[in-house]
């Protein structure tokens, strides 16, 4: 079914079934339960909204979630780039624009499930603790996780068709922008995506000991990394249809 | 058998390197042009990979001849659509290749990478091939693509512990299956064994004699002299001959300078024909055992050697020009 209609989706859920990388987002994903079962033996105090609004807010936004992307969507089309089986998609009546959607659509379907599992497991392990958290964190932070994965799944689907070592610039990226420039100085904090992805984390669980600097409205935030998405896919597209393939 | 109607003439690098006229004989003695080519150039950097190279292919199996490095590859991914020229143009059916993917129904391409999906078996690859196709029954188009390709059991197997051959002919299933009109083929030979190789250059014959346009690269003569009788020579990413296979194999007979000949008294017939003002030397070769005759006159050596042989009560077991090689091919044609 998903064959005949999303051949190129297909082929990416294949690829990554069948890929070292799916096992690595896996275990990044699994990191929060780790927190969680130090959090049930010994809380120190936290209530379970904050445990997770730290976890959330400190770990997951500024380093997980945009790590464990980086890796599925620079192989999404970066491996059959360096090992020329693009050949088998490009040479066919299909749109670019068709073979760069299906192909963040796989990435952001492997990274998203991933990480729908790693928080579910981690708010279950966390509510057999002390304290139930608010009905609205579970969602909260999977929504907002999606979100961010979406993003940077096309920021970094763009990046490996233009940067020849698109991994190891993301991770810099990661490390020096989002996870150190954006979060302590003021002024680059809205250029980066984990403050969308917070701010929409944030004001979904309204909890005022759970927040973070200068929150942008969840409405803007989602409109931002909407247009990031649209916006990268846009340039990806056009740079696949410029490419010389050789 | 070969399919193709004989050019009666060779076309050189001086008319060669003319623009490929519409029934023009650049056009390798067809009637309509399937692909044109027109004054191609391709360069990375400073190096020219292609330069001012015009030509047309219509129905049947031509090939696309030339050392490597010559600009073979370079010229079938412009061709496709793969890399942007720097240079001319190419169309396909009349329509620009690169700005129009709907070609790809049209066409099916086999290119030389090896690399295909691992993970995937034979029947799954070319399944998914058929579906971005957008073949209306995946099911019968990829079992008739795999049966029309040989692939057996294999077809079930994964791509990963596939050998050389067997990855030729999935890649083969693959651009078949869609019923392409024209099939594009880089080095489609390689790696495959004696059986493969007999298979293959049959089913590319009879896709040729079927109608469609073939349009197959190979660096080696007797591949393509198997496969085409049309060819196109590409030497230093230029156009060195566009014509009739037979047509270069004839100049390279009249031209030769060098002859092999196999006989039943090598040592008399090396003595009688050093004599002669015709043959420049004589050495008998122990590899396979022969003369090897160095001629002033190449076609007064032909004609002279069954006299003497009959004279002297010598059997010939065969007569075979030395200069054929591909080198050879080359060297003759872009001389000229």
């Amino acid at each position: 079914m998903i064959l005949a209609t999303f051949p190129t989706l297909w082929l990416t859920l294949r690829q990554f079934a069948a890929g070292r990388a799916t096992r690595v987002v896996a275990f990044f994903a699994a990191t929060p339960i780790i927190f969680a079962l130090v959090y049930l033996f010994n809380s120190g105090g936290t209530t379970a909204n904050e445990f997770l609004g730290v976890v959330f807010n400190e770990f997951l936004a500024p380093t997980i979630v945009p790590l464990a992307t980086l890796i599925l969507a620079t192989a999404t089309l970066g491996n059959e780039l360096s090992d020329r089986t693009v050949l088998y998609l490009v040479l066919k009546p299909i749109a670019r624009w068709r073979i760069i959607v299906e192909k963040f659509i796989g990435a952001c379907i492997v990274t998203g499930v991933a990480f729908i599992i790693g928080i579910f497991i981690t708010w279950a392990l966390v509510a057999f603790g002390p304290e139930m958290p608010k009905s609205a964190v579970l969602p909260a932070m999977i929504v907002s996780a999606l979100f961010g994965v979406a993003a940077y799944g096309a920021v970094f689907l763009f990046f490996s068709l233009v940067i020849p070592r698109a991994l190891l610039v993301g991770v810099i990226y990661i490390l020096l922008w989002e996870s150190l420039l954006a979060r302590y100085i003021p002024g680059i904090r809205v250029l980066s995506i984990r403050h969308f992805m917070q701010s929409i984390f944030v004001h979904w669980i309204n909890d005022p000991k759970v927040t973070i600097p200068q929150p942008t409205q969840m409405g803007s935030a989602i409109i931002v990394l909407v247009a990031v998405v649209i916006i990268s896919l846009i340039l990806a597209s056009i740079r696949l249809r410029q490419m010389n393939l050789d | 058998m070969k399919n193709n109607q004989r050019d009666d003439h060779l076309v050189t690098t001086a008319a060669a390197s003319t623009p490929a006229a519409p029934n023009g004989e650049v056009n390798a003695g067809i009637a309509t042009a399937t692909v044109e080519i027109e004054h191609l150039s391709k360069w990375y950097g400073d190096v020219v990979a292609v330069s001012d190279v015009s030509f047309g292919i219509g129905a049947g199996v031509t090939g696309l001849l030339g050392p490597n490095g010559a600009g073979k590859s370079s010229i079938l991914k412009v061709l496709a659509g793969l890399l942007k020229p720097s240079a001319g143009e190419v169309r396909v059916m009349g329509r620009r290749m690169r700005s129009d993917v709907e070609l790809f129904r049209r066409i099916g391409m086999v290119p030389e990478q090896e690399t295909i999906y691992p993970y995937l078996t034979g029947r799954e690859f070319v399944r998914w091939n058929a579906s971005l196709q957008r073949v209306s029954d995946l099911d019968s188009a990829t079992q008739r693509a795999l049966t029309t390709a040989d692939l057996g059991d294999a077809a079930d197997r994964r791509i990963g512990g596939y050998s050389k051959g067997m990855r030729q002919r999935i890649k083969i299933a693959a651009a078949l299956v869609h019923d392409p009109d024209i099939l594009v083929l880089d080095e489609p030979l390689t790696g495959t064994d004696p059986v493969q190789r007999v298979h293959l250059i049959r089913l590319i014959q009879n896709l040729g004699n079927a109608g469609k346009t073939v349009f197959v690269s190979s660096h080696v003569l007797h591949e393509v002299e198997r496969l085409a009788d049309r060819i196109i020579v590409i030497v230093n990413g230029k156009l060195a001959a566009v014509g009739d296979y037979r047509a270069i194999r004839d100049k390279i007979d009249e031209h030769a300078r060098t002859i092999r000949v196999k006989s039943t008294n090598d040592r008399g017939l090396a003595s009688m024909l050093i004599t002669t003002p015709h043959v420049a030397s004589v050495r008998i070769d122990p590899d396979p055992l022969s003369l090897v005759v160095e001629a002033e006159d190449v076609r007064a050596v032909y004609r002279l050697l069954p006299r003497v042989a009959r004279e002297h009560d010598i059997r010939l077991f065969e007569i075979a020009a030395l200069d054929d090689s591909l080198a050879s091919v080359f060297a003759y044609v872009t001389q000229r």
